[in-house]
């Protein structure tokens, strides 16, 4: 791409995220100010061009801290996890893969979906903010990985849209609304095919070499749980690893131990990952946790048949109901 | 100054290698942190690490004795603390000043922590001056100079193709020394690079006093809505230094008792027996991290545990940032 087209791409993107921060705003006021809703889950312009964090607003004139552009990465849903007791009304901004979330929670009993108010946006790909090389001025980024394999770019679920998002339970649908041409220019869901690489690449790995691979990633593990604590599918009201006295594990941040954890955690989201990708981006170590939470997706696909959790909420996930033609290959 | 050209570095770790367990910033399994150094060790000076060294003198996970218990027959077996003499080389003025803030806990005020106090005793610091502040970098406001660290054993000094290196304690001149003898040492006239510029601003002059008045204050609603409440910040930090104790059981008999990280992020860490949880909600976690560290660490031991090493703020999944909570702190109003 040349520099004036470059420039060019990122002016129309610049108008654009604009125009969606500013409808973001309006139905954020409108939706506070009518009490319709107690509070709201947003994004807001963090303290450099690259950071656009996580808001949580009460009252309409909070709305002007909205914000929306390629770096408002972070997945709200499990934020609402905080509410799960209140009976108040919270809205909340969803991007494709996000929306699965509300789906997840929903399905796991852990919020009522009366009491969220959602509402989809369209997504023009999430940039990698790793890739940044000079933090002093605005660049073009490279697409997050999770955002290329991305096959749910518009919103599966919502109560309000913005930006003329449409809303489809269709795998693989094109990114639709305002920002769809640019999601589709900088090549969002164009490696949806290489979803299973990794963990291609790994079964090819012998034994010892995939052992040997997993131990140098459990070695890193800090047991912070961010992996889990962002995720909406890790939802316990109390977690097994948040205390030793079970005796089951303890708190040596060893392989072993770390192992255990990585492995339990990935075998209890089976069949309930969303596939947002938050676990693995916000691993301080860098640890591959979507390889693990691929593997198993693969393993359901190929035992159950498709299935992508987090999508049809009338669907029931394929461990988390008995068919009578279940395959029964231990038995 | 007695330098040592940028391309003889190997030939000083080596060197230093010999006399020491040394650890080098390094990328191990493509993370940054301080590592003990050896054959194919991937050594990077150029970047402040994503772990900080406090591991090399506070393991994540420490043995603290065995034990075995045998209905009224009990007896244990201390583990001893000292790993033998350590280099830590390359720390940052921040991770230093870290260090510091560890000494203050460990080793002062009436006990002193044997296992930290025999790692600390055995260890040679070795700092470098920091040339190109990281975009998450503010050392500058919590007072810490990046250009060296007064109280390292010796200080590195980048000189553009040469690093410059001066003795401070009877420590750091043993080090010179040994570099002096392997004839790796020679004289520089050049001044050391100066420190860029840092992007990351903030101001934290008065912020102990003001956080004296605000333990109520709305503001830890506001922040603590973002918090997942998970503890990368505090792993990663150089001055966090919570730990619980707790056992590695081999059966119900006997097992190890063990030394872990623990962080005031998580729901347990102020649970207390009986059910009573005095941090009961996000909100109170936060307040707790951010309060530790700008005005209960300052009131009790007269120094800032934040260092500005930025480390928090690069990896907090929700970009929860220090710099940001001074800020507000800064700007909020006090009623009454």
């Amino acid at each position: 791409m040349s520099d004036n087209m470059r420039n060019n791409v990122r002016d129309n993107m610049g108008h654009m995220n604009n125009q969606l921060t500013q409808e973001m705003r309006d139905l954020a006021r409108e939706l506070l100010a009518s009490g319709e809703v107690k509070g709201l889950f947003g994004w807001t312009k963090g303290s450099r061009w690259y950071l656009t964090p996580p808001v949580f607003i009460t009252k309409p004139e909070e709305a002007d801290r909205l914000c929306y552009d390629e770096f408002a990465v972070n997945n709200l849903t499990g934020l609402l996890l905080d509410f799960r007791d209140s009976q108040d009304k919270i809205a909340v901004f969803v991007k494709g893969c996000d929306s699965r979330g509300i789906v997840r929670l929903v399905q796991d009993n852990q919020l009522k979906r009366e009491n969220i108010v959602v509402i989809g946006v369209p997504c023009p790909g999430m940039g990698d903010k790793g890739a940044v090389t000079d933090h002093r001025q605005a660049q073009e980024l490279p697409l997050l990985a999770k955002c290329l394999e991305c096959r749910y770019p518009n919103p599966v679920l919502a109560d309000r849209t913005i930006g003329a998002v449409t809303v489809t339970t269709e795998p693989s649908a094109a990114p639709s609304g305002a920002t769809a041409e640019a999601a589709k220019g900088r090549g969002v869901g164009s490696k949806e095919a290489d979803r299973f690489a990794q963990v291609e690449a790994i079964e090819k790995m012998s034994p010892d070499e995939r052992y040997a691979f997993w131990q140098a990633q459990n070695k890193k593990c800090i047991r912070c749980y961010a992996c889990r604590n962002i995720c909406p599918a890790c939802n316990c009201r109390e977690c097994i690893f948040d205390s030793d006295k079970k005796n089951w594990v303890n708190k040596a941040a060893t392989p072993t131990d770390n192992a255990f954890f990585g492995i339990t955690r990935a075998m209890h989201v089976a069949g309930r990952c969303v596939e947002c990708g938050e676990c693995e981006r916000v691993c301080p170590m860098d640890i591959p946790i979507m390889a693990m939470n691929r593997k198993l997706i693969g393993d359901l696909n190929e035992l159950f048949g498709p299935y992508d959790a987090g999508v049809k909420a009338d669907e029931k996930p394929p461990l988390g109901a008995f068919k009578l033609d279940d395959p029964e290959e231990f038995m | 100054m007695k330098a040592f050209p940028k391309d003889k570095l190997t030939a000083v770790l080596d060197t230093l290698a010999k006399q020491a367990t040394l650890w080098v910033p390094a990328i191990v399994a493509g993370v940054s942190r301080f590592a003990p150094y050896g054959p194919g060790r991937e050594v990077q000076l150029g970047a402040n690490t994503v772990m900080s060294p406090k591991e090399a003198l506070f393991p994540a996970t420490e043995k603290i004795y065995e034990y075995s218990a045998y209905g009224i027959d009990g007896e244990f077996t201390p583990v001893d603390p000292s790993v033998g003499p350590q280099i830590l080389f390359g720390l940052r003025s921040c991770d230093m000043q870290g260090i510091l803030c560890l000494d203050d806990v460990f080793l002062t005020r009436g006990y002193v922590d044997d296992y930290y106090a025999k790692k600390r005793e055995e260890a040679t610091l070795v700092t470098l001056g920091c040339v190109t502040p990281g975009p998450d970098c503010f050392c500058y406001a919590m007072g810490v100079n990046p250009a060296e660290h007064a109280a390292s054993d010796a200080q590195l000094f980048d000189l553009g193709d040469a690093y410059g290196i001066v003795a401070r304690t009877a420590k750091g001149e043993a080090l010179v020394s040994a570099l002096e003898t392997a004839g790796l040492l020679s004289e520089s006239d050049k001044a050391p690079l100066p420190t860029g510029d840092f992007v990351l601003k903030v101001d934290a002059e008065g912020i102990t006093e003001k956080l004296q008045h605000m333990f109520d204050h709305p503001l830890w609603d506001a922040f603590s809505r973002k918090c997942l409440n998970c503890g990368a910040c505090a792993y990663i930090c150089p001055t966090c230094h919570c730990f619980d104790i707790s056992d590695k059981k081999r059966n119900a008999h006997c097992g190890i008792k063990i030394k872990c990280w623990d962080t005031c992020m998580y729901s347990e860490y102020a649970l207390m027996a009986g059910g009573h949880n005095p941090r009961p909600s996000k909100k109170e976690r936060v307040r707790q991290r951010f309060m530790h560290k700008l005005r209960y660490f300052p009131e009790r031991y007269g120094k800032l545990q934040c260092t500005g090493c930025g480390r928090c703020i690069a990896k907090c999944p929700v970009n929860l940032e220090i710099t940001d909570v001074i800020q507000q702190v800064r700007e909020a109003k006090i009623d009454g």
